[in-house]
């Protein structure tokens, strides 16, 4: 016989903290960075096909909205990274404990953005 | 699956006020969710004014006084009153707990109270945990040795004793496992933290003669690797137990053995 009692709500009310967080964020990064290297993968085969579409893709670059693309790709990239490394430490066992997953959690966050303006600038000065 | 949407008769609606009769002047408003299984109609949220000034400390006394003093018909399970037996576990504040372990002075505003997450509701608070005792005992959480006879002791040194340490506090409430989202899309095949920890818990027991086929029963894409270290199930667990760290011994060991 089928259940017809309904469902307790459960994402619509249950609270976020810092590692559930990180854990979705971790997630549509990852998607993101698919969808980015597809972008990427695409941008060299036009750099194969001529010296016009290299000017095109650096007027796209340059402009507020590819540089914001650039951007955010950078962060999703650097976000990705760093939260990795915070999985593979849990993978061998260690940082369990609430209070030290929400300093790592804490530090992906900042860090994503720190690093995020290091790749970005880095980049800048080949420019 | 991921349904992040209830389902429709799962939705909830506005439902009673009961506004206070005691005229007291420290007043609490407490919302709670309600389904009566007789009715036909959608679960709802009913408001409760509470005086606070002649209530005890914990969120079970404010739900006993609802009962006793407002309205009878609210049902919710509890037993010891003592965070031992893990009758009262629901979802308070957004956040899994025993109700009479959590003090309502914890909870800044309005308290709002819901039954364990993405379970079939039984009536108002009362989740339905089938699932999650099934599969407790797909895991065959009894000591097995054979090679001892059924009068002889089997000893334990102190060292090996420690290891259950963290593990067999577990009072089975189902805080952790109904606040895991993996569990949520997955619970009819991934085993879930309250789960995954009694394995553990069977697996290290240097008693038990089955570690091996303990681990290659428990060593699969659903049933443990649905865990991706979200971590709900260790801030929610009332006893301050840490599944997600059992969960990564598990696949610790088999990934080394």
């Amino acid at each position: 016989m089928e259940n017809n009692n309904p469902l307790s709500p459960h994402i619509q009310i249950y609270k976020w903290h810092i590692s559930s967080l990180v854990s979705i964020v971790t997630r549509i990064t990852g998607i993101i960075n698919i969808l980015a290297i597809t972008l990427i993968c695409f941008w060299f085969t036009f750099l194969l096909l001529g010296e016009n579409n290299y000017q095109i893709i650096k007027l796209f670059l340059n402009s507020f909205f590819g540089k914001f693309i650039a951007l955010g790709i950078t962060w999703s990239f650097s976000f990705q990274v760093l939260s990795e490394i915070r999985h593979l430490i849990m993978d061998l066992g260690y940082g369990f404990e609430i209070k030290t997953t929400n300093i790592t959690g804490i530090i992906v966050i900042i860090f994503s953005f720190i690093l995020t303006i290091l790749i970005y600038s880095l980049g800048r000065q080949f420019l | 699956m991921v349904q992040i949407n209830l389902p429709e008769n799962s939705k909830v609606k506005k439902g009673h006020y009961y506004k206070d009769k005691t005229g007291s002047k420290n007043i609490r408003k407490i919302n709670v969710y309600r389904w009566d299984p007789s009715s036909g109609e959608n679960p709802r949220i009913d408001t409760y004014e509470v005086d606070m000034d002649n209530c005890p400390s914990k969120v079970l006394d404010v739900l006993n006084k609802i009962k006793n003093e407002i309205d009878p018909s609210l049902s919710y399970r509890k037993s010891c009153a003592h965070g031992v037996c893990g009758s009262c576990a629901m979802n308070m504040d957004g956040k899994n707990g025993l109700a009479c372990t959590t003090s309502h002075a914890d909870i800044n505003g309005d308290i709002d109270i819901f039954p364990l997450p993405h379970l079939k509701v039984k009536k108002d608070l009362i989740g339905d945990l089938d699932g999650l005792y099934k599969q407790y005992e797909s895991i065959e959480p009894w000591l097995k040795n054979n090679s001892k006879d059924k009068n002889d002791e089997i000893y334990q040194s102190q060292k090996d004793r420690e290891k259950l340490d963290g593990a067999y506090e577990c009072i089975m409430c189902a805080c952790c496992s109904t606040s895991c989202p993996s569990y949520w899309w997955n619970g009819d095949k991934y085993l879930g933290p309250a789960v995954l920890l009694q394995a553990y818990r069977w697996i290290i027991d240097s008693r038990d003669e089955d570690r091996k086929e303990r681990l290659e029963k428990v060593a699969d894409e659903l049933k443990l690797y649905r865990c991706h270290t979200i971590l709900n199930c260790t801030n929610a667990c009332p006893k301050g137990l840490n599944p997600a760290k059992a969960i990564a011994e598990i696949k610790k060991m088999l990934a080394t053995t």
